[in-house]
């Protein structure tokens, strides 16, 4: 007896998986393909017009033809605007699913890296990589993960009372955290001198233009790699979902999950703040759109935040650098102006 | 019953608040033009840059200066023992660096400019300090407002700042030798074609100088175009790929002086631009091209020098 009952209930499992994974491979390549429409349009916007057809002509072969455009079209194209349109992936896919396992580890719908005080804690990171180490660009996302680390572990460890973590004490000490490290940003801005404070408050708003060819391979690898790992932990973090006791009955090694979301999270705050500064609303809106779409499965509503994320700043960007061009916006901003109306009516949805 | 009584009293509370503010403000303002009035016999008025009117006794003899360029200006003038408080960032001439530091031009004390009791207060908009100017005047401190958006407007400033503190003289013989520098370098470089330049004030992000900048103006002194002279602002960040796109013939870097040695390499964007590939990529002390005081003709020399050299033969 006993046997065929468990016999039944895997197989019901195991029907249950192939669903879930049939629903997260088509919500992934339907997204997959509307990255790679938006990337291209989003090549084709600049300060510089570029010939559509030409430039399609050459995007499709991949940089390999130059088609009709001239060298400096060229470069423009694939030394300039492709690479800070990858780094603007990256940077929103990145945000997006630390943002998305942070909720689920934390139970917390307002879990966010800069609400936690994590994006704080990586820029302020940065800036110290960049005052005692200026020459070597390799140690400004290291400095910022350990940054992003210190500033996790602090958060959870002041929102542990007594009685636990409650979702209220965790909000309060990100908000303590991210204050406390915001004056230590602002200590640190008035030691240096006057010339560079203007490009720091540019890239505390969040800024993808100073992207150095150096980080961005290095942030795509962190951003699909964190990813994945996340979404290979997303159904322990469902289980984790119901609260720590009941996960940990269920045979969720609770302590090992939170280590692999705190450190991969901070890898990919960590880097995304080395090359960008700090992109706001990423990593709240995004998934909670995708929960609200595709059901609060983190099996899905991970890697769909992530590819939404990615959509989200690359968007977000092509508006930066067109609308006054050839002036150019923080993409902080652009993310803060349509993510804030865009949390308001979520909200008032669910 | 509870909520109507609440609302009145709030509204009342309101209506006090008002009043309140109301008074309080007619009261500072007859404070505020009481002694301009009063003191007409010995005192002065001048207009700002700002277009502020703004009363100076007529002997000024104790100025403070907020900016690196004023503070060359007040020395350059024969000024130098009329000035009472500086800057960190003052560090020219050499004697300007033993003169009291009230802080930074960004962060100046009110505390300690209070305290060395100034008759003036030089500012320059560059630094944005609306709210800090409001703040000294609300002491009855004078706050004097350049803002030169070309040569004319730095002479216009020397003139200014040497009759302010009773220099006039040599304020008038100080802009006339520098007139007739700019006047050589304009006959100069008046054979020789414009050339078209970027100039870039930071690489990363890249920052350049707009319409705004005198910069723009001495560039287009030196016998240069600078490509991004009709662009909105003073300092815009600007697009690489629109950089790429210019294609420019030159590139200035300031660099070397107060700035540090930090923006010595061209941007990315630019390195495969006939002024990279030609070589034309000239350094100039930013010191000479960011300050509008009386070095700004040194940069137009060096600059005007450094893209005409067959002028200067």
């Amino acid at each position: 007896m006993t046997v065929t009952v468990s016999d039944t209930s895997t197989a019901i499992r195991l029907r249950e998986n192939r669903v879930t994974l049939q629903k997260t491979v088509t919500a992934c390549l339907g997204l997959i393909c509307a990255l790679g429409v938006v990337v291209v349009i989003a090549a084709l916007l600049g300060s510089e017009k570029l010939p559509v057809g030409d430039t399609l002509c050459s995007l499709v072969s991949f940089g390999t033809r130059q088609c009709g455009l001239t060298n400096d079209q060229f470069d423009i194209l694939f030394q300039i605007r492709l690479p800070r349109i990858f780094l603007a992936a990256a940077v929103g896919g990145s945000l997006a699913t630390a943002g998305a396992s942070y909720q689920a580890l934390l139970r917390n719908p307002l879990a966010e890296p800069y609400l936690l005080g994590v994006s704080n804690g990586a820029a302020v990171g940065t800036m110290l990589a960049l005052l005692f180490f200026g020459k070597m660009e390799w140690s400004r996302p290291l400095m910022a993960f350990v940054g992003a680390l210190i500033a996790t572990f602090a958060v959870y460890r002041l929102a542990r009372g007594k009685v636990g973590a409650s979702p209220e004490r965790l909000i309060l000490a990100g908000v303590i955290v991210t204050t406390f490290l915001s004056s230590v940003i602002v200590f640190v801005t008035t030691l240096m001198d006057a010339t560079r404070i203007r490009s720091f408050t540019f890239w505390l708003l969040g800024d993808l233009s100073g992207a150095t060819k150096a980080l961005l391979p290095l942030a795509i690898a962190i951003s699909i790699g964190g990813a994945l790992v996340l979404t290979f932990n997303a159904r322990s973090l469902n289980l984790l979902m119901l609260g720590e006791r009941d996960a940990f009955d269920l045979g969720v090694e609770v302590s090992r999950v939170r280590t692999v979301v705190f450190v991969v999270a901070s890898l990919l705050v960590g880097s995304s703040v080395a090359a960008s500064g700090s992109v706001g609303y990423v990593g709240l809106v995004v998934p909670h759109l995708a929960r609200l779409s595709l059901g609060s499965d983190n099996r899905i509503s991970i890697p769909a935040a992530a590819l939404t994320g990615a959509l989200f700043v690359i968007v977000a960007d092509t508006v930066a650098r067109t609308i006054i061009a050839p002036r150019e916006l923080p993409v902080g901003a652009i993310t803060a102006l349509i993510g804030a109306p865009l949390f308001i009516y979520l909200l008032k949805r669910a | 019953m509870g909520f109507v009584f609440l609302g009145r009293l709030h509204y009342r509370t309101l209506l006090w608040c008002g009043i309140f503010v109301l008074v309080i403000s007619a009261l500072s303002c007859t404070r505020s033009t009481s002694p301009s009035t009063k003191t007409s016999s010995n005192s002065r008025e001048i207009t700002d840059d700002a277009g502020r009117l703004i009363a100076l006794p007529q002997r000024v003899d104790r100025v403070v200066s907020l900016a690196p360029n004023l503070t060359e200006i007040v020395f350059a003038v024969g000024g130098g023992e009329s000035l009472v408080g500086d800057t960190t960032y003052c560090d020219f001439p050499a004697a300007a660096q033993s003169i009291e530091k009230v802080g930074d031009t960004l962060h100046p004390s009110l505390e300690r400019i209070i305290a060395l009791r100034p008759q003036v207060v030089l500012v320059s908009t560059a630094s944005q300090l609306e709210v800090f100017t409001q703040q000294l005047q609300s002491h009855n401190i004078a706050v004097f407002v350049t803002d030169p958006h070309d040569l004319e407007g730095v002479f216009r400033s020397i003139t200014e700042v040497g009759e302010i503190i009773g220099k006039a003289e040599q304020a008038g013989i100080l802009v006339a030798k520098l007139r007739e520098r700019a006047a050589a370098v304009d006959s100069a470089v008046k054979g020789s074609p414009r050339i078209r330049l970027f100039y870039q004030l930071s690489a990363e992000p890249l920052y350049t100088a707009g319409r705004d900048a005198f910069v723009t103006d001495l560039i287009k002194r030196a016998g240069g175009e600078s490509v991004t002279a009709d662009v909105p602002g003073a300092w815009p960040k600007y697009s690489a790929e629109s950089a790429l796109a210019a294609r420019p013939d030159a590139v200035i870097l300031p660099t070397g002086g107060s700035m540090g040695e930090g923006n010595s390499n061209v941007a990315e964007a630019l390195s495969k631009s006939p002024a990279a590939q030609h070589g034309r990529v000239y350094k100039i002390n930013d010191d000479h091209l960011v300050r509008p005081g009386p070095r700004a003709v040194d940069g137009l020399e060096e600059m005007a020098k450094a893209l005409h050299p067959e002028a200067f033969k």
